[in-house]
């Protein structure tokens, strides 16, 4: 079944290096910041011990976030460049399209609506994890070099900026750790399609069977041999939107989180209550058949 | 089997009890006195230092040990002469050989003492390093608390330089007018066990020392200061490197900033004294010890103990603000579809 006939080229090896060395850093950057940030209990001065004392983990964090940076700013180049020589289309930009997937997959899932759309490339869940990533990661590096320089930093911005870029490194750190853990770990891992593991991003195939399953439209492609869509209109438009289309996503498929589970459970509420509430007639029949059973 | 114990129990007892009801001997007080009261009486120690013998009855007479022990309670032996030998090559085998006297009573501060720093030195071949008699007196022994300004006068017996800046400080002001509330030296460094304030272990336990009564909500309010301070401190920074440096924690290549670093060791200042360390016009200086090159704004990225607020930190509130709020909404909201998801899986097969 997956000898190399049935399986495509997902992702370039650029891309796996980039996703190996994304995932090296976030476990190194979680390791050496979560002492710092959860320091009174009782586990961080193990840890701390193990890898060297507090300057040891401190010089640690420092080399593994500008890494992080050196690495962000790679690809970030490297997504802008061929679109602005229009060589590339801009597969991860959230569309209209992924809003209404979102929605229309919680509906399939809450059992009111049929089996969920067709993906494209990448599905909603993975631009989330995509943005979720690139503006996490944005806050990530800002906050990181405002510590990492404290003199520039209250010379240029002023002194209070340092301990609110403390604040949110450690909390966006934490943000960010929880959602690898619930987000990424459930849909690369332990997802009913994924388990045990999503290994795409690292041979850089897929299989051919899945890829029709899961991203039926770029298939269809694949099997018409048709490029991917050009990008309409003006790169430079499409680019400086694409951050605000990839804010609106991270922070909408969290609202439809609530928004759904919470009508639906709402809806199961009030039927539930109609159904206890006592109904004359029926409720009265039942007691008076009740005693004879009993005596029985 | 219980018989023998019993009986060594009931003759304890009663040997105490004689003890008790026994007025001390002054007799036997009064008989060492005839040689010992006369002022003049002394030998030359080998190393060529004269060593009075004289001991001064009154001073003996009011101390805490004049009514209740006479002289071969410590000095056993010594009940007449001839005197058992004792190494007369200096001052210090003299006072050596006396050393162990008060440990048949106080044992336990003698054990304490035996950890302390000073009996390092001692040990180490350091002959001013004092022991129980140099700093409570052989004879003259009185409350060493009472009043509690005593304390840093003993101290200050060899450390004098000290002991002035500490009396200049607002916690030696305030003990010179009687205040009980001020730690007198042995609050921090303790009385017997005392560490090597050079030693990193103490140095990092100092910030709990200073919380024990900066956190003290009465102590507080009584003096109209926060009580928030080491709770502040240790959630920046310095605080948590402090903590982190705590315990066999490796590798420590710098040190950070600990409550003495800013407010100085014996030298504290009140924080709104001009001369203060801490205060808003000398802080950059302080910040400049160790971070060179820091400029007028700099000291405004410590809170000065102050807990984020809108009034004192309204940046800092608000991203903390927001993250409380913006967590449990992301999480929730994604866990929520991962729920469902799985829920969906669960039906749906």
């Amino acid at each position: 079944m997956s000898s190399k006939g049935d399986t495509v080229v997902r992702f370039s090896l650029r891309t796996r290096i980039e996703h190996a060395s994304v995932m090296g850093l976030f476990l190194a950057l979680a390791v050496t910041g979560f002492p710092q940030k959860f320091y009174p209990a009782p586990w961080t001065r193990g840890l701390v011990d193990v890898l060297g004392g507090i300057d040891a983990v401190r010089w640690l964090h420092r080399a593994s976030g500008v890494t992080f940076a050196l690495l962000f700013a790679v690809h970030v180049v490297g997504a802008v460049w061929p679109t602005l020589r229009r060589k590339a289309a801009l597969s991860l930009v959230p569309e209209a399209k992924d809003f209404r997937d979102a929605a229309a997959t919680l509906r399939y899932q809450l059992g009111t609506a049929p089996p969920p759309p067709a993906f494209d490339r990448f599905d909603y869940r993975q631009k989330f994890e995509y943005w979720g990533l690139l503006l996490g990661g944005s806050v990530m590096v800002a906050t990181g070099f405002l510590l990492l320089f404290p003199l520039l930093a209250t010379a240029v911005l002023g002194g209070q900026f340092v301990p609110a870029a403390k604040v949110a490194h450690s909390n966006e750190g934490l943000m960010a750790f929880l959602v690898v853990l619930t987000w990424h770990i459930f849909n690369a891992h332990l997802s009913p399609e994924a388990f045990p593991g999503d290994t795409t991003v690292f041979t850089g195939r897929i299989g051919r069977e899945r890829l029709r399953h899961e991203h039926p439209l770029e298939y269809a492609r694949l099997v018409a041999g048709a490029p991917p869509p050009p990008l309409a209109g003006s790169a430079v438009r499409a680019l400086a939107l694409a951050p605000m289309r990839g804010a609106l996503l991270v922070m909408y498929l969290p609202t439809l989180g609530f928004v759904m589970v919470g009508l639906h459970a709402g809806r199961r509420l009030r039927a539930a209550l109609r159904r206890l509430r006592p109904r004359p007639k029926p409720g009265d029949e039942a007691k008076e058949s009740e005693p004879p059973a009993s005596a029985a | 089997m219980r018989f023998p114990i019993l009986v060594a129990l009931a003759l304890t007892a009663a040997a105490g009890g004689a003890r008790a009801e026994d007025p001390p001997a002054p007799a036997t007080v009064q008989d060492c006195l005839a040689c010992h009261g006369d002022p003049d009486l002394s030998i030359t120690l080998g190393s060529g230092e004269t060593q009075s013998l004289h001991v001064d009855a009154r001073a003996y007479a009011h101390s805490v040990h004049g009514s209740a022990l006479n002289c071969t309670a410590c000095h056993p032996g010594f009940a007449e002469p001839p005197h058992p030998a004792v190494n007369t090559a200096s001052r210090a085998t003299f006072r050596a050989a006396f050393r162990d006297a008060c440990k048949t009573c106080h044992l336990d501060n003698d054990r304490k003492a035996h950890d302390g720093v000073h009996y390092k030195l001692l040990a180490a071949g350091d002959t001013r390093a004092p022991f129980c008699a140099d700093c409570h007196t052989a004879h003259a022994i009185e409350p060493p608390a009472r009043p509690r300004s005593r304390i840093s006068q003993t101290c200050a017996q060899c450390h004098a330089p000290i002991v002035a800046a500490y009396r200049e400080s607002v916690h030696g002001r305030a003990l010179t007018d009687g205040n009980p509330d001020v730690p007198a030296c042995t609050d921090c460094h303790r009385a017997h066990d005392m560490k090597d304030p050079r030693e990193r272990a103490w140095l990092l336990e100092t910030p709990q020392m200073c919380g024990k009564c900066h956190g003290d909500k009465k102590l507080a309010a009584k003096y109209g200061m926060s009580d928030k301070v080491l709770q502040t401190y240790l959630a920046d920074f310095h605080g948590m490197t402090a903590s982190l440096h705590e315990g066999k924690s490796v590798g420590v290549t710098r040190f950070t900033a600990l409550c003495i670093d800013c407010h100085g060791v014996h030298d504290i200042k009140r924080v709104k004294d001009p001369e203060s360390r801490v205060i808003r016009a000398n802080l950059v200086k302080t910040c400049q010890a160790c971070h060179a090159g820091a400029g007028p704004t700099f000291p405004a990225a410590w809170l000065s103990h102050y807990e984020p607020s809108p009034q004192k930190a309204p940046l800092v509130y608000a991203v903390r603000l927001f993250y409380m709020a913006f967590i449990p909404f992301v999480i929730g909201g994604l866990v929520l579809q991962v729920g469902l998801n799985l829920w969906r899986f669960w039906v749906g097969r």
